[in-house]
């Protein structure tokens, strides 16, 4: 008699009530998480009058889709991985992908809770208010772009096993891209630099989800440029999630 | 009544680079027996164990598991398998009762919150369901591996070194709880360094060493085989000779890694 298996929809559900536990528990880290991006729109509000809502919301959200997406799922990866976590998972008889698919699975809420959270403080503290389709929109561009910096993450913990080397890493790729992407925009209007720092900024993975995130919250003003931002989102999510995956292991060993 | 093998290895090869952790080995392990690995430190018992558990793939041989082929059909395998880890670690955030259910969910056993404190309370635990992992003393982290390990009712438990570090009081606590589980019918693998567990627990022995197997039977007849052998004399203490002597003459004198 063949030995039966539990219901893959079965052990997703197992871990993502598990998954969604941890996330819970860890509730100041997740307060942290949204409360940068709050201080950003509070303190950005300046801004407004010149560049628009949809810049300071779309830099916001961006910032937060950066903790989460590729400090905190890369630190919460590396970390279980050193406690040999994974492994106990795996000798069960489950697929391995179950394990990260529920993982990424809450930080897709995590990005829903960050876009939420920030269309409503951009509202009570800045006034900016978005058309239906605005944040509809914003929802699905902030899950794109989230998505990217989740496969920035993997390829963080695929290509680094320790830890604390992990923490360093996304800490120092998160500077990076706060400082070229928000404050490099900002130099660029004030006519600091030339055609290839702008494209570098434009097009980096942050300017990139910058842009669909800022254009997804004014739908009637997608234009080309947003798509190729788009187009080129996903080229960079599939890019680092190739190689996250590739590289993976699942021991620190 | 025909012994029924639950655990088949056989010819097994595991590799790391260029260094060949097991070479060659087989063995078996048949249902309500408990089945020891030993070997000194680096000797390939791990590997041979997490191949399978499936946690490797191997570079030659078959490992049958109930009758499922462990490398083409591993979840299959694994289903079959109940597995305590070396160094076992949980989620750290989840309390204890939501470890176990966890790994009933993942095993597909669907219980209730009054099951799984019923099991904590068989274990004497029920008043530490809501701690969480590692709040847990060694003991305590130990008995909760093993009863997650058995959670599913498994026809092979593989427990790797699973009383290392413990008190005499725990381990042999451990022992009589590793004996119940061979007494309900099941299949134990263990792996050990100690030659007084393997004497007081094990049905039959293994002995590894360089990856390969270089004995197998029970303790007392691998015992009695080499009580005369002129290199288990000399290594024998206060005149008796003990499993422990049999496996340092077998093995050698010289300190692994």
């Amino acid at each position: 008699m063949e030995t039966s298996i539990p219901k893959t929809s079965t052990i997703l559900k197992t871990l993502l009530r598990a998954d969604l536990t941890t996330q819970w528990r860890n509730r100041r880290a997740v307060i942290l998480t949204l409360i940068v991006p709050v201080i950003i729109l509070v303190s950005w509000k300046v801004y407004i009058p010149k560049f628009g809502g949809p810049f300071v919301l779309s830099n916001s959200i961006a910032i937060g889709l950066i903790a989460t997406g590729l400090m905190g799922y890369s630190n919460s990866i590396a970390r279980d991985r050193e406690k040999g976590i994974f492994q106990r998972l795996r000798v069960g008889p489950l697929p391995a992908w179950t394990i990260m698919g529920s993982r990424i699975m809450v930080q897709l809420g995590m990005i829903f809770l960050i876009a939420t959270f920030v269309f409503i403080a951009g509202y009570e503290f800045d006034g900016v208010k978005l058309t239906a389709g605005g944040y509809a929109l914003s929802y699905l561009t902030s899950i794109a772009g989230g998505l990217l910096y989740l496969g920035v993450g993997q390829a963080i913990v695929g290509g680094i096993r320790s830890p604390e080397t992990v923490n360093a890493t996304s800490r120092l790729i998160y500077f990076v891209f706060i400082m070229s992407g928000m404050f490099g925009e900002i130099l660029l209007s004030e006519g600091v630099g030339g055609k290839i720092l702008h494209d570098i900024i434009v097009w980096s993975p942050y300017g990139t989800v910058k842009t669909i995130v800022a254009v997804g919250m004014e739908p009637a003003k997608w234009n080309n440029e947003a798509s190729m931002a788009l187009l080129v989102t996903f080229g960079y999510t599939i890019v680092f999630a190739f190689m996250g995956i590739k590289w993976f292991k699942w021991t620190s060993k | 009544m025909k012994e029924e093998n639950i655990l088949t290895v056989d010819d097994l090869s595991v590799s790391y680079g260029k260094f060949n952790a097991v070479q060659n080995v087989s063995f078996s392990v048949r249902r309500g027996e408990i089945f020891g690995l030993l070997g000194p430190n680096g000797a390939g018992k791990t590997s041979t164990l997490s191949a399978v558990e499936g946690l490797l793939k191997p570079q030659g041989g078959t490992i049958i598991v109930d009758g499922n082929d462990a490398v083409a059909k591993p979840l299959h395998a694994r289903a079959s398998l109940g597995v305590q880890l070396q160094s076992t670690s949980f989620q750290t955030e989840l309390y204890v009762i939501e470890v176990l259910q966890l790994y009933a969910g993942i095993y597909g056993v669907p219980m209730s919150k009054n099951d799984l404190l019923g099991i904590l309370r068989e274990i004497n635990l029920e008043d530490q369901a809501t701690k969480k992992f590692g709040q847990l003393s060694g003991g305590q982290q130990q008995r909760v591996s093993l009863v997650i390990a058995t959670i599913h009712n498994p026809k092979l438990v593989l427990l790797d070194e699973p009383t290392t570090g413990l008190d005499p009081q725990s381990r042999r606590q451990l022992w009589e709880r590793i004996e119940a589980i061979r007494d309900k019918g099941h299949a134990v693998l263990i792996t050990t360094h100690s030659m007084e567990e393997a004497e007081s627990v094990c049905d039959r022995i293994a002995i590894i060493d360089h990856g390969r197997v270089i004995a197998i039977d029970t303790p007392q007849a691998m015992i009695d085989k080499h009580r005369n052998d002129p290199e288990v004399i000399a290594v024998s203490r206060r005149g008796k000779i003990t499993l422990e002597d049999v496996f340092i003459a077998l093995t050698g004198k010289a300190i692994r890694g």
